[in-house]
């Protein structure tokens, strides 16, 4: 399937692969801080179901996105569900909401548009995050 | 001090979210440009309240973008093109943040606020007209497009032009965003509407998608340094998140004078506060 792009078909508004690339955009971003804002607001009633305040003491310390996301989907399998791990849930969904976004915009240049040169700027945009996700101090 | 925050952080930080993300989306300048001076008036260090800030930044700019980019008035392209500068000039500012003592963060928070307070002060005047000439290199990036403009009731057919130099632009506004946790969509907004001859619509919706890729490379440095701390972070995210969201709809209630009156008083006396903790006041 391919677009034709406005240079080479004549100006137009929006194109049906365009129109469904917008809306599955947008639905992945509303999804991603919905569920995000879900998840923090869950771990803090929860807190202060048990103990009378929203107050969660914990640091994140030491850890990269990468394992800061492996630790937290690790207790979610183990079932040690707590309002901390609701919360780390929610900041890793919120974390994982524009990367998402970007490996999606990658799958639509490279797979659909089939445009060599924004499936470059965006396998760029998406290798530099990777990494960002991955540093160490 | 920062104990005594945390000691009853929701009741102090969940209230000041909502009102800076209220604010932020009200005025269009975002929710951190509020929300860091007010921290770091509670005792939070700057850097910490920095990481908070960029944090809720990849929310509130998901949030809307999500919106705007079903409308089909965001221009992927731009954004794309534009964020494998963005990300850079984030990643090199939130490095550079963590080397800096704290003084030249407000100092230049302080500044950023002053020159928001300018823009605001000589702001729309400016008017978008369209038919520019494309230069050979903003052609070659097809940085061009056309959306349906429901007010005028036409379609609105625009070419960008000058990418090279947005692009070098937009890396210092990247730079701006990693190092102080703002999503500095006013300037990546001046950079698409002067520089590269965007519509206003265009311009806003696509700043908007970008700032949120670029708060996630800032906000992955600031985690791996162990600044996130969900203690402050759980509730400053969810209020600017609901702030803002109430913020857009007031929006159409209020006139823009008086938003704009009341925003000029704030940030005049935001930039003063931060200025002079910069130069000489407690920090």
């Amino acid at each position: 399937m391919t677009t034709p792009s406005p240079a080479a078909g004549g100006a137009r508004s929006v194109t049906g692969a365009d129109a469904r690339m917008d809306t599955l955009v947008g639905t992945l971003l509303l999804i991603g801080v919905a569920v995000s804002m879900v998840l923090i607001t869950a771990g803090l009633v929860w807190s202060f179901a048990q103990t009378g305040h929203a107050v969660l003491h914990y640091r994140i310390v030491g850890m990269n996105f990468y394992r800061f996301a492996v630790a937290t989907a690790r207790s979610v399998g183990r079932g040690h569900v707590s309002p901390e791990l609701l919360v780390n849930a929610g900041i890793a969904t919120l974390m994982l909401t524009p990367f998402l976004r970007v490996v999606a915009s990658v799958i639509y240049f490279a797979g659909v548009l089939r445009n060599p040169k924004y499936t470059l700027f965006t396998t760029f945009v998406l290798v530099v995050l990777t990494w960002s996700l991955f540093l160490r101090f | 001090m920062a104990a005594a925050v945390a000691a009853h952080s929701f009741v102090l930080l969940f209230p000041i979210a909502v009102v800076a993300g209220f604010v932020g989306a009200m005025s269009g300048m975002g929710g951190g440009i509020i929300l860091i001076p007010a921290l770091t008036l509670l005792g939070i260090g700057i850097k910490q309240a920095i990481a908070i800030s960029i944090l809720s930044v990849i929310a509130t700019s998901s949030g809307s973008a999500s919106a705007y980019v079903r409308d089909h008035i965001t221009n992927l392209k731009v954004g794309m093109f534009l964020e494998m500068f963005t990300i850079v000039g984030a990643i090199v500012g939130a490095h550079l943040t963590l080397a800096m003592t704290a003084r030249p963060l407000y100092l230049a928070f302080g500044l950023v606020l002053l020159g928001s307070w300018v823009a605001l002060l000589v702001a729309g005047h400016a008017s978008w007209q369209g038919g520019t000439v494309q230069d050979a290199f903003t052609r070659w990036l097809e940085l061009e497009g056309a959306y349906y403009d429901q007010a005028h009731g036409r379609l609105i057919e625009y070419k960008a032009r000058r990418a090279y130099f947005g692009a070098v632009l937009m890396w210092g506004a990247g730079m701006i965003a990693g190092l102080l946790g703002i999503g500095a969509g006013a300037v990546k907004v001046l950079i698409h509407d002067l520089v590269m001859g965007l519509p206003p619509k265009v311009s806003t919706t696509t700043s908007n998608l970008i700032i949120g890729v670029t708060a996630l490379a800032g906000a992955s440095v600031y985690l791996a340094h162990g600044l996130i701390t969900p203690t402050l972070a759980a509730p400053v995210a969810l209020g600017v998140v609901l702030g803002a969201f109430a913020g857009t709809r007031v929006l159409v209630r209020l006139s823009n004078q008086a938003v704009r009156r009341f925003f000029l008083v704030v940030l005049i006396a935001l930039a003063v506060e931060m200025l002079y903790r910069g130069i000489g006041g407690a920090v």
